[in-house]
């Protein structure tokens, strides 16, 4: 436990603080929070050690702040978020470590182990995820109308999908044409799936899978910042989320066209 | 009806998917099933009353939005996480599919048809989010003007 009005203002830690307060910001970004949540954390958390003004700009793929110590000297950092994936469990883990420090700072030892075990922490395992990349096809194909036979081919082509995510994304292409390979991988799966008689409707089976890999949680996310009044981050956002659609209505055109399901 | 009924529910397992998905493993799992069921319900009873999609669509996530605000503010956990699996029944994929294969097809009248379709609903939705997103925000600064005012 540290008190801010005793504690001395040592400026090199509190660089480090601000190091790992910048480091809660980036698993935030990183993980799907809103830009208006990575701003707010960050400003509470250095007020909450000792910093008296703190100014931070963040869009999706970068966090600046700047931080003043009450002697108004100014530590400024940035950090850019390369890789994202969506981990809202994480999000929520940051989002309690930082109403807990907010009621009683931490030490930086603490602070540095709480960000690790964030890190490292629970993370969905690929045999849950490919059930879920299954079963959410599945019940959304037979949601859009399919029968039960179309389910199951959803689930298979959903399987597809998954395998040709993991594929992919080990060969670190770009979202958007990875996007747009996995569609048309899916709906070449599904095709084959109609042609041996597993499925009767293709147009719900591939229904279920576009489900998927729609940008739900991008397009929600940049409604939510434009309204906050962060509106490059919102368009920022919107025209990565539209034209990751386009992509994978893109991949499953392709295959419509030379494969005349 | 059965068939409405079957939706409700397939709709209520694909949000808990995209729950599990996106990480959230505990007790909120409940919550989220709660919502997106009832918002689909929502959606069912605005086009049995003949509001058509639209309304229907903008009821239903501004029910949804609301909703996940307030469970939010219950719960201590972020908006975005009871949000997005919640909305996942009111997304238009149907609609997005045959909008796409309408083009392929190059059946342009009805292209322009459904990508019309599929815009008024993604509008309808967008609506209901924003809307949903602005009452919180302005409940909570009425609630800090208030708290600053309260002197008197």
């Amino acid at each position: 436990m540290i008190n801010n009005k005793t504690c001395k203002m040592d400026a090199n830690q509190m660089n480090r603080y601000l190091s790992a307060i910048m480091d809660l910001g980036e698993l935030l970004l990183m993980h799907g929070a809103e830009v208006n949540r990575v701003e707010d954390t960050i400003t509470r958390l250095c007020s909450a050690y000792g910093f008296i003004r703190s100014d931070v700009f963040t869009i999706t793929s970068s966090i600046i702040a700047s931080a003043m110590l009450p002697d108004g000297s100014t530590l400024t950092q940035t950090r850019r978020i390369k890789e994202r994936d969506t981990d809202l469990g994480k999000v929520e883990m940051v989002n309690g470590l930082s109403r807990k420090i907010c009621g009683a700072p931490v030490t930086e030892e603490e602070l540095l182990r709480e960000i690790q075990k964030i890190r490292q922490g629970r993370t969905v395992s690929w045999p849950v995820k490919l059930g879920m990349y299954m079963l959410i096809s599945a019940s959304l194909s037979v949601f859009f109308g399919g029968g039960t036979w179309d389910g199951i081919a959803s689930a298979i082509s959903g399987a597809v999908l998954f395998g040709t995510l993991c594929v992919s994304s080990g060969l670190k292409l770009n979202s958007i044409v990875q996007s747009m390979v996995c569609s048309g991988v899916t709906a070449l799966a599904v095709s084959f799936l109609v042609k041996i008689g597993i499925g009767i409707h293709p147009d719900k089976i591939m229904i279920g899978n576009i489900m998927l890999v729609i940008p739900g949680i991008q397009l929600t996310n940049s409604l939510r910042d434009m309204i906050n009044g962060d509106m490059i981050s919102g368009l920022l956002n919107m025209s990565e989320a539209l034209l990751k659609a386009i992509a994978v209505a893109m991949g499953f055109a392709i295959i419509l066209i030379f494969g005349g399901v | 009806m059965g068939f409405y009924i079957v939706q409700t529910v397939m709709g209520i397992i694909g949000s808990l998917g995209f729950a599990v998905l996106f990480g959230v493993i505990d007790r909120k799992l409940f919550w989220i099933a709660a919502g997106s069921g009832i918002g689909w319900a929502v959606y069912l009873l605005c086009a049995a009353r003949g509001y058509g999609m639209f309304m229907g669509l903008f009821g239903a996530s501004l029910f949804v939005g609301l909703l996940s605000e307030i469970l939010a503010r219950i719960l201590k956990t972020p908006v975005i996480l009871m949000l997005v699996p919640m909305l996942i029944p009111e997304i238009p994929g149907g609609d997005l599919y045959y909008t796409m294969h309408d083009l392929v097809q190059g059946h342009y009248v009805e292209f322009g048809n459904s990508s019309n379709q599929v815009l008024m609903e993604a509008a309808a939705i967008a609506l209901g989010i924003i809307l949903a997103s602005y009452v919180a925000k302005f409940v909570r600064s009425i609630r800090i003007h208030v708290l600053k005012h309260s002197l008197w």
